[in-house]
């Protein structure tokens, strides 16, 4: 599928290999498991991976995109449940996912109610740390409940790893994660112009921070976007230029399997482009950077702390304008990198997702801006009826742009 | 008590100029004033040029300015010749009313800039900013106050501020004596410019005869006996024990003093009546999509102005803010927050993680 694309990137080789689960990266990790380093797996992005590499482990995210695992998943978690969570539990069960087999321990932030109880299963094979965010975000209340979580978590990362977290490790920690959102930031940069990267390509980019080195990611990443700079000078487009930019906001896509989407929107026709994304499989990964004031422990701590709960655009969050700063963030993407329409693309029993749709429906209305809510499972059998979709919404932003 | 013979020798000396070396004298003294204003400005450019990490370009910009404008007031205070006029009730008159004239200064600026003298220019606000400099060096953990006792803090500045006028009102009835009294507790470091100085008081004398200035110094005893003249040992004694107070207190707790400095109400009043927060031309701009509430700018603000953060968008200036634009240098988001000065953007937060390109 991969190579089917034509003119890719040549430094997208490197991350076509890192996204094999069974290839360089599950060696690399067994090899440096064997040396005495530890896995710590999360299944959610609140956990904060810099403590994880300050204390010298390996972070890595365990969430599944298996559809057939999903399958699997069914005997154990009720259908109506998120496929996301049954994927998981369905590669606990046949073994599928290494990164889940060779974590130490997994932390598991208890976002939605799939999560929690993924959790408890989880919990049978391996220790889990649960994390609870609060709902509510800006009060000071949460914040300090938050603060409190995160100082239990770092006390058992330094328990299993062994290694203190010193003012010294974090900090190395803290500027090794700035200098992968500064890459990353680069390569988003890039897309706000003509489409010089596939949406997909740019996925993939993305994703494959959650499990590879990130200092060897950072170095790619630049390779990457170095590439891209000469090709914008040279004109030579992933997509034409006038093809309709799409943005995708909702359930996270995991790779491998889940990436149906995505690959019916830029292989459709007329095909759009994927220019943006709203998702914690996507662009929120990195976006937000450590803001550190000053190089003490305590300031570290907060900044790391506040980064994860604060910046945060997950729907499990609410408060008494609603979750205002999703919207903010989706209007903001759009105007920047004017995009043409928004698929909210919702799994069924993502319920957070789904709920908040009509809110963010009225408010994109209000701009003028379709939005189209697409709602699938995790399997292949409605790829027929998804590219009919799809491709009538396809038809329509193209038939907006002539206008 | 006060010195009547030195100020006569200055006098003296005045009235023994010619018009040629006057002259003379008033265009060396322009020659200079360019010097330092091309001095000045070529220092800010080599920051704005050569200072690459964007989350330290605005503070390093602010600590030059800083140290320019305290060694400007410095010398202002200290050197520039006070003139000795017998029919306006003397040297005491002309102390207060340069005082006054500075405070004028302040409000007016105040009206059209907001808090920026206090940021920018202040004196005691560079040497609490010396002092964080320091505890930072020293990997000290900083405390922060309490939100309530912090808001507090921001009322008690009116009580002060009120308090000095109505001493003022009551017994001075706008004498200028007691107006530089009040002038001169605006800050605990005011009225200790000479008592810092005192130790050094025959280098200064010494130095501006050497170089050829006979007048310099001369201002220098006419202040000190002014201010001790009004400052007994008591108030002396008092000053001091407020003044290590706050130097202890400003080490743990960013700009202490400022919190409640009373000179800074001025931008506090008018921001208080919402019909006149178009007043000051110079203000914080948040725009509201941009922002996701990281909170890094409540966490880095040295005053803990909640606001910034709080506020959905449009002009978050809070009355307590200083314009340390320490939120705007720390925030991730490019053009979230954006200083504007009569309607224009005049800078904005930029992503700072990427260094500054050519």
């Amino acid at each position: 599928m991969k190579k089917t694309w034509p003119n890719r990137p040549e430094a997208m080789e490197y991350f076509d290999e890192i996204s094999n689960f069974f290839g360089q990266r599950e060696k690399e990790i067994r090899e440096q498991k064997e040396a005495g380093k530890k896995l710590i797996g999360y299944t959610c992005m609140f956990a904060p991976i810099e403590f994880i590499l300050a204390a010298g482990a390996i972070p890595v995210r365990v969430g599944s995109g298996w559809y057939d695992a999903a399958k699997l998943g069914d005997r154990i978690m009720p259908v109506e449940v998120c496929p996301v969570i049954r994927s998981t539990v369905g590669a606990k069960m046949v073994n599928l996912s290494p990164y889940l087999e060779l974590s130490d321990a997994i932390i598991t932030p208890l976002t939605c109610d799939g999560r929690t109880k993924l959790s408890e299963i989880l919990s049978d094979f391996k220790p889990v740390w649960c994390m609870t965010p609060p709902r509510v975000k800006d009060d000071p209340q949460s914040l300090s409940l938050w603060k409190e979580e995160m100082q239990v978590i770092r006390g058992k990362i330094e328990e299993l790893t062994g290694t203190k977290i010193t003012k010294s490790n974090l900090r190395s920690a803290i500027e090794k994660m700035q200098k992968a959102t500064k890459a990353f930031r680069r390569l988003q940069d890039l897309r706000k112009g003509p489409p010089v990267i596939t949406g997909r390509d740019a996925m993939l980019v993305s994703q494959t921070s959650l499990w590879d080195d990130i200092e060897r990611w950072t170095q790619k990443t630049n390779e990457l976007c170095d590439e891209l700079e000469k090709r914008v000078e040279q004109k030579m487009w992933a997509f034409p230029p006038d093809t309709s930019r799409v943005m995708i906001t909702g359930t996270p896509m995991l790779w491998p399997d889940s990436w149906k989407v995505p690959n019916l929107i830029e292989e459709s026709n007329p095909a759009g482009v994927l220019v943006v994304d709203e998702q914690c499989s996507g662009d929120r990964i990195l976006y937000d950077p450590v803001g550190v004031d000053e190089w003490t422990m305590s300031d570290m701590f907060d900044a790391v702390s506040e980064r994860y709960l604060m910046a945060s655009t997950c729907p499990c969050f609410t408060s008494e304008h609603g979750n205002e700063d999703r919207v903010n963030w989706i209007m903001d993407r759009i105007k920047e990198y004017k995009v043409d329409g928004v698929i909210y693309y919702v799994v069924r029993g993502c319920i957070l997702y789904a709920m908040e749709y009509a809110r963010i429906k009225r408010i994109l209305d209000r701009m003028g801006l379709p939005v189209y809510y697409l709602d699938t499972e995790y399997t292949r059998e409605d790829v027929g009826q998804m590219k009919t979709r799809v491709e009538a919404f396809l038809e329509m932003l193209e038939a907006r742009i002539d206008i | 008590m006060l010195s009547w013979d030195l100020a006569s020798q200055s006098t003296l000396y005045r009235s023994s100029l010619n018009g040629e070396k006057r002259m003379l004298e008033t265009i060396a003294e322009i020659l200079r004033a360019i010097i330092a204003v091309g001095l000045v400005t070529a220092g800010v450019l080599a920051i704005l040029v050569w200072v690459r990490n964007l989350t330290r370009k605005l503070s390093i910009l602010r600590l030059f300015i800083q140290i320019i404008a305290s060694i400007a007031i410095f010398v202002i205070l200290l050197f520039w010749p006070l003139p000795w006029n017998p029919i306006l009730s003397g040297l005491v008159f002309s102390i207060a009313l340069r005082l006054t004239l500075v405070f004028a200064l302040i409000v007016v600026s105040t009206l059209v800039l907001g808090r920026f003298f206090c940021g920018w220019l202040c004196p005691y606000v560079l040497y609490m900013d010396l002092l964080t400099r320091l505890r930072k060096a020293l990997r000290i953990p900083h405390w922060n106050l309490p939100e309530k006792l912090n808001n507090g803090l921001d009322v008690l500045r009116y009580v002060m501020l009120a308090s000095f006028l109505a001493v003022a009102l009551i017994f001075g009835v706008l004498n200028a004596d007691v107006w530089r009294y009040v002038i001169m507790f605006m800050g605990p470091f005011k009225s200790l410019i000479i008592v810092f100085l005192s130790p050094i008081e025959p280098l200064i004398e010494q130095t501006g005869t050497a170089l050829g200035f006979e007048v310099w110094g001369a201002s220098f005893h006419d202040l000190r006996g002014t201010i001790n003249y009004f400052n007994g040992p008591d108030l002396i004694l008092i000053t001091w024990l407020v003044f290590f107070a706050f130097t202890a207190g400003s080490f743990m707790v960013r700009l202490l003093w400022c919190r409640f400095c009373p000179v800074g109400a001025t931008l506090s009043i008018l921001n208080k009546f919402s019909a006149l927060k178009w007043a000051p031309i110079l203000h914080i701009d948040k725009i509201e999509e941009k922002c996701t509430k990281c909170g890094i700018c409540k966490r880095v603000c040295p005053l803990q102005v909640t606001e910034v953060y709080e506020e959905k968008g449009g002009n978050v200036t809070a009355p307590k803010c200083i314009h340390c634009f320490r939120c705007l240098e720390m925030c991730p988001y490019e053009g979230c927050l954006n200083i504007k000065m009569a309607g224009k953007t005049i800078y904005k937060s930029k992503n700072w993680l990427k260094e500054e390109e050519e």
